[in-house]
């Protein structure tokens, strides 16, 4: 028993490392993101998106903040982290050229295409979800930005046609990211099991 | 397995942790905080963005949505003064206090727009207001420089605890009065506005969210500091600036 343990231990594969900088994303993006998801479900309860005045409201316990000016002030404390974040991040992606080969790209499509290496494709749509992160965020950012400032930014209203196409594409980001983030963790469970998960937090 | 386990402690006392911001008393503090963080840097920010030289988009009288019944009027009793009696008083740090009746109002300059207005709740509407422009009051009364605030005073509607009556109440920034598009409205719809609304006089500007738009108007006061009691609305917690 005693030598099994150093022998099983020399087998296992390292530990990946991670930027600080990776963990710090991680974090503030998954805290910023809960705390808007729950304070914007509050703030959709005061008029729903679908059925208005009288529509289907979420449960309270799935919310933030008490009542709707409660849940504006989580909502607009933390929407600055979770800019801020991605802004800086989309600025160290481009000056540490991971933004080159980090993200889905052409080899990759090739594999989910052709691939026969089930490891392989498994990286493949990995990287493929997390880069879908992105463009999603963005909008959720957009959206959000236009129906908090509709005078200051008009083109973002004058964008996506009406006021009614900015609420709920707003809104859609909810179950996008959360669709996202299940194939996200299940994904990365998948290519890197638990040390490499542990490694993006920790 | 024990990192499973580990996994599981932490996953469990994460849960524990938003059971307990679920608890009402517990959130509403955690509100608070997040506000007196927030709200001032937030707004700072709002006022470097806004521009009284940018307009809010306007659009065509057929666009104007008659169908859509939507308002917020929460007063206890419909304000409804005699209307040959009624008087907006302008005073504060002014250079010409007035007292105006509604037939000297409607004889200053006249504006209308349809307007995209805008409700906390999430809701917009297209509305067609008319009436005087907000700056062309100010330039009526002559505002002495140090002015920052306008505190709005609407008639009495509300009944407190002790059957005394009071009415809304509003404070504005200074820049967002002289914004062309901020009217002191007595037309809505192509229509005299109704009491609902807010007749016979009410604020209405695209720049800000319908809490801020008072109703019932009848004193407007000049200041140089914010006030103590800042807004119906606000002091039962909602943001000050409100901008669109």
């Amino acid at each position: 028993m005693t030598t099994a343990t150093p022998k099983s231990n020399a087998r296992k594969p390292p530990v990946p490392k991670q930027d600080l900088a990776i963990k710090v994303f991680h974090w503030v993006n998954i805290i910023s993101l809960f705390a808007l998801m729950g304070s914007g479900l509050r703030i959709y309860n005061a008029n729903p998106v679908f059925g208005g005045r009288g529509g289907w409201t979420f449960p309270t316990e799935l919310t933030l903040g008490v009542g709707l000016a409660g849940a504006r002030h989580w909502h607009f404390f933390f929407m600055w982290f979770f800019g801020l974040n991605l802004l800086w991040y989309g600025i160290y992606i481009l000056f540490t050229k991971r933004w080159k080969n980090r993200y889905v790209s052409s080899s990759d499509v090739k594999v989910l295409r052709e691939g026969n290496n089930p490891k392989r494709k498994n990286y493949a749509y990995h990287r493929l979800v997390y880069t879908l992160f992105i463009p999603l965020l963005l909008l959720a950012v957009l959206t959000g930005l236009g129906m908090w400032k509709p005078v200051q930014f008009g083109w973002i209203v004058a964008l996506f046609g009406s006021w009614q196409a900015l609420r709920v594409v707003h809104f859609f980001s909810i179950p996008a990211v959360l669709f996202l983030l299940i194939f996200h963790s299940l994904l990365a469970l998948k290519v890197g099991e638990w040390r490499l998960v542990r490694s993006i937090f920790a | 397995m024990s990192f499973q386990r580990r996994n599981f402690i932490k996953l469990s006392s994460l849960s524990l942790l938003l059971s307990a911001c679920g608890s009402g008393q517990i959130q509403g503090q955690i509100d608070g905080s997040l506000q007196s963080l927030s709200e001032e840097p937030t707004a700072s920010f709002e006022q470097l963005l806004f521009s009284t030289q940018r307009l809010a988009p306007e659009f065509k009288a057929s666009e104007v949505d008659l169908g859509t019944n939507l308002g917020n009027t929460y007063e206890d009793i419909l304000p409804n003064p005699d209307l040959a009696a009624y008087r907006l008083t302008v005073g504060g740090l002014v250079k010409r206090p007035q007292s105006l009746s509604l037939a000297q109002i409607k004889a200053l300059p006249y504006k209308s727009e349809i307007i995209r207005q805008v409700c906390v709740e999430g809701w917009s509407k297209i509305v067609q207001w008319g009436g005087l422009p907000m700056v062309e009051l100010l330039k009526l009364v002559e505002p002495t420089p140090e002015v920052r605030y306008i505190f709005f005073r609407s008639l009495d509607g509300f009944t407190n605890n002790q059957g005394e009556l009071y009415g809304y109440y509003e404070t504005w920034d200074l820049a967002s009065c002289i914004h062309p598009q901020t009217l002191l409205v007595y037309e809505h719809n192509g229509e005299p506005i109704s009491q609902v609304r807010g007749a016979p006089l009410r604020l209405a500007s695209p720049i800000k969210l319908g809490y801020k738009n008072i109703k019932f108007v009848q004193e407007i006061m000049l200041l140089k500091e914010m006030p103590q009691q800042v807004g119906y609305w606000e002091d039962q917690g909602y943001e000050w600036y409100g901008g669109l």
